[in-house]
């Protein structure tokens, strides 16, 4: 079953009852005789009426079964990982890909999170046209929520940058630089203003710090950082020595939520987390390595700039608004038209004209006020919802083997919140491989 | 000429019609559902930006460097099939790729088509040919051959290459250039001995509904 049909049919019903009884069903009864000799309620209304009602309903459509879907449903060849597998609708599937892969990194499933990340990037990294899901979300009787879920530019920036972590961790920066460069690229907007435009601190400087390890010239991508960080946060020059590279994350990432008078406003709430800072004391305390914020992704969130799909919402939200006060002054029209014809009736005169006024105006007001009524125009506020505030990165030179040590996550005044404190260890290895250490507040 | 309450109907109906068709909510914006990504030639100027690396590329590229290597002197025409050691190649794009898919189709296309004019040695097993050789020198296994005696190829020649990248972004879209350029090298004198590209340009506008 195609799940937005319900909630597209919900409003109707309780929209349209008031108005059918202020219709022209209020019409005073007639005499018998009259009656008889009155045709039935003209048969063109009748067509025009059913006509509406269904182009109304024929957005409605139902899409056939998928053969996935008739597995999971338990038709024969059902296998067992088609049962054990949650109904997941596929609109949504990057959007489960996302919150699997944070919480199976913050878990050390780095197998797992590079599987999920792999297929949601699958998904994310080409040009999606003449999407049929798409299309419908840019109807009027469909919420945006019916499109395939890839997330607005900060999510799928965090995708690249949390899989290009794991490229480095198999030893492949250049495609770790791939995935940095990639993530600066969705963060550009050519219709915005250049300011917020490809502005992750990190992603250039990794950009940078992944060319200086593969013995190439990284100081445009520092150069690009630095400008983006400003000159009051000076970041540590690269160490292509370094073996072991230090990605934090903390705080709790922004939430999206529509507002609007209908709902057709997308926007984001960026909580400021009390983890203004982190850093790691090691080798009991003889090491400490700051671990400071380069990127906000409440900031990035909240400074993208406008969508087209807000434009297409806007316009959705008029149709409503328009149609909504068409279909009130049509029926007051009715109503007016309506008392009219029985006035003139009880004058004795003919009421038939004013009666027919009162029919079609009511017959229009109530097309509209459905109309409005089945118009979707709340912005789609799916949201990978275990994102971090802010990111961290640290690289140093360590021996290899075993170390132990604490995080500590600061609070704007530089003093631990030691009730967030976790104890880190982790080996560094002896090969030429880089050792990637991915520490988070977050627990899934 | 149709009665009045007919006329009314229709006039009804008419109204809710023009309703209807000014309810397009893609009003104002351009290609509200995209323009399908298109292959360009890489010297056409595409109107914006494009995707990623695909397997017929891969195909491609790797057929015309197969072929364009065999047909240089030092493999055609030496006595003595030169040995080759296949080199990571450097991914400079913005796109993430198995890297190694390049080189090994190269050395798979040679291995088919070459009847022995190239041999290429397996230096990702080394570890592994090296324990083996431990094991029999050590009498733990069985040796047909001395194995003290030093048996594993030099190379002659060096394969690699390196993927780059251009990428543009514009309010029509985003267009995506890749160099895929592959090169040998001379082990001893450390002359390139030949090298060779393939340029692939593509573009496209994603629907309204994800911009």
């Amino acid at each position: 079953m195609n799940p937005a049909c319900p909630a597209t049919r919900t409003p109707l019903a309780p929209t349209a009852g008031p108005v059918a009884r202020v219709g022209p069903s209020r019409r005073p009864a007639q005499p018998a005789e009259e009656n008889a000799s009155r045709p039935p309620a003209a048969p063109a209304a009748r067509a025009a009426a059913l006509l509406a009602a269904t182009l109304v309903l024929a957005g409605c459509a139902t899409p056939p079964e998928t053969p996935r879907d008739a597995r999971r449903r338990g038709a024969d060849g059902a296998t067992a990982a088609d049962r054990a597998a949650p109904a997941i609708p596929e609109r949504d599937r990057v959007l489960h890909d996302y919150r699997a892969a944070a919480t199976a990194l913050r878990a050390g499933r780095f197998d797992e999170a590079k599987a999920r990340l792999d297929d949601a990037i699958a998904r994310i990294g080409g040009i999606i046209t003449n999407d049929a899901d798409a299309a419908k979300a840019r109807s009027l009787f469909a919420a945006e929520s019916t499109k395939t879920f890839i997330g607005e530019p900060y999510e799928r920036v965090m995708a690249y940058y949390y899989r290009g972590i794991l490229y480095w961790r198999d030893g492949e920066p250049d495609n770790a630089r791939a995935c940095f460069r990639t993530g600066q690229l969705i963060d550009s907007d050519p219709e915005q203003k250049k300011t917020y435009s490809s502005d992750y601190v990190l992603l250039d400087y990794l950009d940078g710090f992944a060319s200086a390890k593969l013995a190439a010239d990284g100081s445009d991508a520092f150069a690009r950082a630095q400008a983006q960080a400003g000159e009051s946060r000076p970041l540590p020059p690269y160490l292509p020595a370094a073996n072991v590279l230090l990605f934090a994350e903390y705080g709790y990432g922004p939430k999206k939520y529509a507002a609007g008078p209908y709902r057709e406003q997308l926007r984001f709430r960026a909580d400021d987390s009390p983890s203004r800072s982190a850093r790691l004391v090691l080798d009991e305390g003889r090491l400490v390595v700051p671990l400071p914020a380069y990127d906000d992704l409440g900031y990035q969130a909240t400074t993208r700039g406008g969508r087209v799909m807000d434009h297409i919402l806007g316009n959705k939200a008029y149709f409503k608004a328009s149609a909504d006060t068409a279909g009130d002054v049509a029926l007051v029209g009715a109503v007016i038209a309506s008392e009219q014809a029985r006035r003139r009736e009880r004058h004795g005169k003919d009421g038939d004209d004013a009666n027919l006024a009162a029919l079609g105006l009511g017959l229009a007001g109530l097309i509209s006020k459905v109309a409005a009524a089945a118009t979707r125009t709340e912005a789609d506020t799916r949201q990978w919802d275990n994102l971090p505030q802010r990111l961290s990165f640290a690289a140093v030179r360590l021996p290899p083997g075993e170390h132990r040590g604490r995080l500590e996550f600061l609070d704007r005044d530089g003093q631990p919140l030691e009730s967030r404190a976790q104890s880190v260890a982790f080996t560094v290895r002896a090969d030429e491989r880089d050792t990637i250490v991915f520490l988070s507040e977050l627990k899934r | 000429m149709l009665p009045l309450r007919q006329r009314l109907a229709l006039a009804a109906t008419a109204a809710s019609a023009a309703l209807f068709s000014g309810c397009a909510t893609t009003a104002g914006v351009q290609n509200p559902s995209g323009v399908p990504v298109t292959e360009l030639r890489p010297d056409e100027r595409g109107t914006v930006a494009g995707t990623g690396i695909e397997s017929n590329e891969i195909v491609t590229i790797t057929d015309k460097m197969a072929r364009s290597i065999l047909g240089i002197p030092q493999i055609a025409r030496a006595q003595v099939p030169p040995s080759v050691v296949l080199e990571p190649i450097v991914n400079n794009t913005r796109f993430p790729i198995n890297k190694d898919i390049f080189l090994t189709r190269i050395r798979t296309q040679l291995n088919s088509k070459s009847a022995g004019q190239v041999s290429f040695l397996d230096r990702e097993m080394m570890k592994t040919l090296e324990r083996e050789r431990e094991l029999k020198r050590s009498g733990q296994v069985t040796a047909s051959a001395d194995p003290n005696k030093v048996e594993f190829g030099g190379a002659d020649y060096f394969l690699t290459g390196k993927l780059d990248g251009l990428t543009t972004r514009t309010s029509a879209g985003t267009s995506d250039y890749v160099l895929y350029s592959f090169r040998l090298t001379d082990a001893r004198t450390s002359r390139i001995v030949w090298e060779d590209s393939a340029e692939v340009k593509k573009q496209g506008l994603e629907d309204a509904a994800y911009r």
